[in-house]
């Protein structure tokens, strides 16, 4: 114990400032981020049992989407207890296995629809995936999808409020790190690092996920595989991330300005790239320019670990990054 | 310092009997690990978690061999690796450098016979990265043979109580110049258990749609022989990364619970057995997961870049690249201790 007490207070010097990007990061984007994803998918749930058809949940379906997205790329505290970010995003499912699962509660005992068996029912079933396969089906479901809607809904606004809920004491560790008692995070370098290390991983899986999966190779490239393709919001999903993940780079240090840089072209090429679901991947001119976008995500990702890394006095972990 | 300076300058006059484990201040664990930007070196940690001794390496380790007697303890150069140094750890002194022969490389893991007369040495040649166990006599450290590993890229190996020999062949070929990645589609990972005299006396294979899973570290846990996995397949399939192996009937595998899917990321970085539970470590995802030794999960615990894990007087002791030891148990992760070297993959514990 001795040696952690010497540590934090060998870090003394750096602990200020760390704090301060520590508690921009988190207070400025993240609790109200949480707040507003809660908020609307409360709104979704209150809308699909008010009408469920597909056309009167569409619009809360893809506002509470956007407040995801805003929030999405962080994977730490209450949003990975109980696998609740698994079960929101199920994405990608290259096996199948939502729709499938889903086939079985349309068919099964409506016991399952309720709300304490549906919180048990498989990560892949539920969720924004989940709606989106109903409110977009490519083929339409056999039976009735109205309670499967309702119950997917209400799930969704159980887990928003409880990641909600939870948030406060998850960012109270964060804002603590290094003080007596906090074992998660023993110095503030700790957790900027675990928050820039959040950043760089959520461009990375932009890169890899979003853009990279449809993009296959430029001989098979895979329009199919984008993300949120039935609904038209994959590129939607790619410029709301960069544009979360552009905020969430400035609070954690807004003089990285070629970072910062970076993520504004990346942003401004993904908005402005008119391919809603990544359809024209599977013509070579349609492919270039979603490789352009993935080009500039890698560029900002690359500028953001050689700029903001070493000013922030972080880096990505030593084993996570060259493991054996 | 001054006393274990003191402890040394005796040590050097006084004419000792065999030196054993204890004049080392009782190292009960050894680690690798980084610190600042260049320097490697190997420590000696106590069963408290503190570190008792830190020794230079030449390059980035990886892991290390523990003589069953003698303080002395291998340690193993990152593959495609080029050294091993036998370190006196009461000393702290390099008493023999290890160098492959022509053609060969280190593969970062090796195990001492029960004797301590022999030690086995992981390793691949290097044009195609088929697997073999160099052979050293442990008296003098001289090179006395070498078997077939019975694979690709074998990574880490482990003795059984009863002499025999098991061995992860991770299946994966690599470039000889550097760690590139040759037959990922190919790829047919197995464990293979030698006899005490190196004939193959039994191999498991995965499933067809897992052998992209690598399998690279081991554990021994009771009758079982636990190993660790490492995906290269598609990230959106869910695919265990523990399995437990019983010589004489199929390996089982043994899948995280449903909301923990990805929470490894498909990487397994180092596993352990203590008392009836296994514990594997993902960096990546920075997660450890204790299982029972049935294999069922008990607990997920978080710490970023977690890699390092071994037994402990009570579950487990966990190292991270942040240079923290922590105490680990299904109650939760407590820190032991912290400093200046980043630990790297593994953690060995002695005896």
């Amino acid at each position: 114990m001795v040696r952690i007490t010497a540590l934090v207070l060998g870090f003394g010097l750096m602990a200020a400032p760390a704090l301060a990007d520590l508690k921009q990061a988190v207070e400025g984007q993240l609790t109200p981020g949480y707040a507003a994803f809660a908020k609307a998918s409360a709104d979704l749930a209150a809308a699909a049992d008010k009408d469920c058809s597909p056309e009167a949940v569409k619009p809360a379906w893809n506002a509470a989407y956007d407040a995801w997205l805003a929030v999405s790329f962080f994977h730490l505290g209450p949003v990975e207890d109980d696998g609740r970010a698994l079960a929101i995003h199920f994405w990608p499912d290259p096996k199948g296995l939502g729709a499938k699962a889903q086939r079985a509660l349309l068919s099964g005992d409506a016991a399952a629809l309720e709300p304490a068996a549906f919180a048990d029912q498989s990560v892949a079933a539920r969720g924004l995936m989940g709606l989106e396969r109903l409110l977009y089906p490519d083929t339409p479901f056999e039976g009735d999808a109205c309670p499967l809607i309702r119950a997917t809904a209400s799930d969704l606004a159980r887990m928003a409020s409880g990641v909600n809920a939870d948030w406060p004491a998850y960012a109270a560790t964060l804002l603590t790190a290094g003080e007596p008692g906090n074992t998660a995070f023993l110095s503030p370098q700790e957790a900027l690092q675990a928050l820039f290390t959040q950043g760089a991983t959520g461009l990375e899986a932009i890169v890899d996920q979003q853009l990279g999966r449809p993009l296959g190779s430029f001989d098979k490239p895979h329009p199919e595989r984008a993300e949120s393709g039935a609904a038209g919001r994959s590129q939607r999903n790619v410029a709301l991330m960069l544009q979360a993940l552009r905020g969430f780079a400035a609070a954690l240090d807004d003089k990285s300005v070629l970072t910062l840089a970076g993520l504004d072209r990346a942003v401004g090429l993904a908005e402005k790239l008119d391919d809603p679901a990544f359809a024209a991947v599977g013509d070579p001119q349609g492919h270039l320019r979603v490789e352009i976008v993935q080009q500039a995500v890698k560029a900002a990702r690359d500028t953001m670990i050689a700029e903001m890394a070493p000013a922030l006095g972080v880096d990505l972990g030593f084993n996570s990054q060259d493991g054996d | 310092m001054a006393t274990r300076r003191a402890f040394l300058a005796g040590l050097a006059c006084a004419s000792l009997p065999r030196l054993s484990w204890a004049d080392a201040g009782s190292p009960a664990y050894l680690a690798a690990g980084k610190l600042g930007q260049d320097r490697f070196v190997l420590h000696g940690i106590s069963a408290a978690g503190q570190s008792l001794f830190q020794i230079d390496l030449p390059a980035r380790g990886h892991a290390a061999a523990a003589h069953p007697d003698r303080p002395e303890a291998v340690a193993f150069a990152r593959r495609p690796g080029t050294f091993a140094l036998v370190v006196n750890c009461v000393t702290g002194l390099v008493s023999h450098r290890l160098t492959p022969p022509e053609g060969r490389q280190f593969n970062g893991h090796g195990a001492f016979s029960a004797d301590g007369s022999v030690l086995m040495t992981s390793e691949v040649i290097a044009e195609g990265s088929e697997g073999r166990v160099g052979l050293w006599d442990a008296a003098t450290y001289t090179r006395i043979g070498e078997w077939a590993s019975g694979g690709i890229g074998p990574h880490d190996i482990k003795r059984l109580t009863d002499g025999r020999l098991v061995i992860a062949n991770g299946g994966i070929q690599t470039d000889p110049g550097d760690r590139t990645k040759l037959n990922i589609d190919t790829m047919r990972p197995n464990l293979t258990l030698l006899s005490p005299k190196g004939e193959i006396l039994e191999q498991a294979e995965l499933e067809a749609n897992l052998r992209q899973n690598s399998i690279r570290h081991l554990a021994l846990s009771g009758d079982d022989i636990a190993f660790a996995m490492q995906w290269e397949g598609d990230k959106a399939e869910p695919v265990p990364q523990l399995g437990l192996w019983r010589p004489g009937s199929a390996p089982r595998l043994c899948p995280p619970a449903d909301a923990d899917a990805f929470a490894m990321q498909g990487y397994a970085g180092s596993i352990a057995a203590a008392a009836g539970q296994i514990a594997i470590t993902s960096p990546v995802g920075g997660v450890l997961i204790v299982f029972s030794d049935q294999g069922v999960p008990l607990v997920t615990l978080r710490r970023a870049d977690v890699c390092g894990v071994a037994r402990a007087e009570s579950g487990f002791l966990a190292t991270d690249g942040q240079g923290a030891v922590w105490s680990c148990t299904t109650a939760g992760l407590s820190p032991l201790s912290q400093q200046a070297t980043a630990w790297d993959n593994h953690l060995i514990a002695l005896g």
